[in-house]
């Protein structure tokens, strides 16, 4: 890792100032959509908090585990390329694409019984956003775990190995995941 | 004491679970409700700052995530709460 960066330089942030723009522009996206979705549930409370309760919350506090265990493996594993020491950084990075498979796994669980039960994106107003919401989300996990697999190959790389400044920004966008969740988790699962 | 990523996740893993717990009581209690997305904008900022690292960025990036969650955890507890 070049040590020479300096991140309090404002066009530097840790990871680029790239990951960033797009990080704040999905937080932007999906901030708005939430807060629409509160404004919807203030004409149809009792829909929302019936609806809420037909979510199973033990999936979204599992599924939320998983990918703070991501996010943790992935900071690890940042901290230790910066150390030069691949070994315990492809362990780690591996460790954060199992825990992105796991919260896939779980979530088409979740989504296979709402189908079973015909809970689909018409079935009311919240159902609506609980889909398109996660939906979306789900799309973004599939990209980070896409992301991390050629990370971890580029790891392995005798050839062509990844550099430091883009794992760090590969790792970035497993946060971005990370960051999204924390927002819908609460909004979709706990409060209505 | 300096944060490290353990502590981090600790925090993380606890705070997920106590908002669980929350939900029981949410939408009765208000003040439930308002934890919850009071812990929501604590684990955000924690994700962000400590396994991201922007406690080492420039003030502005800092200060945006901060305004950012503020501004939704407010806005949100605003429009439940009228």
């Amino acid at each position: 890792m070049k040590e020479n960066i300096n991140y309090k330089n404002i066009y530097y942030p840790p990871g680029g100032i790239l990951i960033w723009i797009i990080i704040l522009l999905e937080l932007l996206t999906f901030g708005i959509a939430l807060i629409a979705m509160v404004v919807s549930s203030k004409s149809n409370p009792e829909v929302y908090h019936s609806s809420r309760l037909m979510l199973n919350s033990t999936y979204g506090v599992i599924n939320t585990l998983f990918l703070l265990t991501g996010g943790f493996f992935m900071a690890e594993a940042v901290r230790f390329i910066k150390k030069n020491n691949l070994t315990k950084a492809s362990f780690y990075t591996a460790i954060a694409i199992l825990s992105g498979i796991s919260f896939l796994i779980l979530k088409g669980v979740e989504y296979y019984e709402k189908i079973e039960h015909g809970i689909g994106l018409e079935y009311n107003s919240f159902f609506t956003f609980y889909w398109l919401l996660t939906g979306f989300h789900v799309v973004h996990v599939m990209v980070g775990v896409i992301i991390l697999a050629f990370m971890y190959k580029g790891l392995k790389s005798v050839k062509s190995p990844i550099s430091p400044e883009s794992f760090e920004t590969g790792a970035h966008f497993w946060h971005m995941v990370d960051l999204i969740w924390l927002l819908l988790f609460p909004l979709l699962y706990l409060i209505f | 004491m300096k944060l490290t990523n353990k502590h981090t996740i600790i925090i993380l893993y606890f705070l997920t679970l106590l908002s669980g717990l929350l939900s029981n009581y949410s939408p009765y209690i208000f003040y439930a409700t308002i934890a919850i997305l009071i812990f929501a904008g604590i684990k955000f900022l924690l994700v962000a700052f400590q396994f991201m690292e922007m406690k080492k960025a420039h003030p502005f990036w800092k200060n945006i995530l901060v305004i950012y969650i503020s501004l939704f955890i407010l806005t949100v507890g605003l429009i439940l709460y009228k």
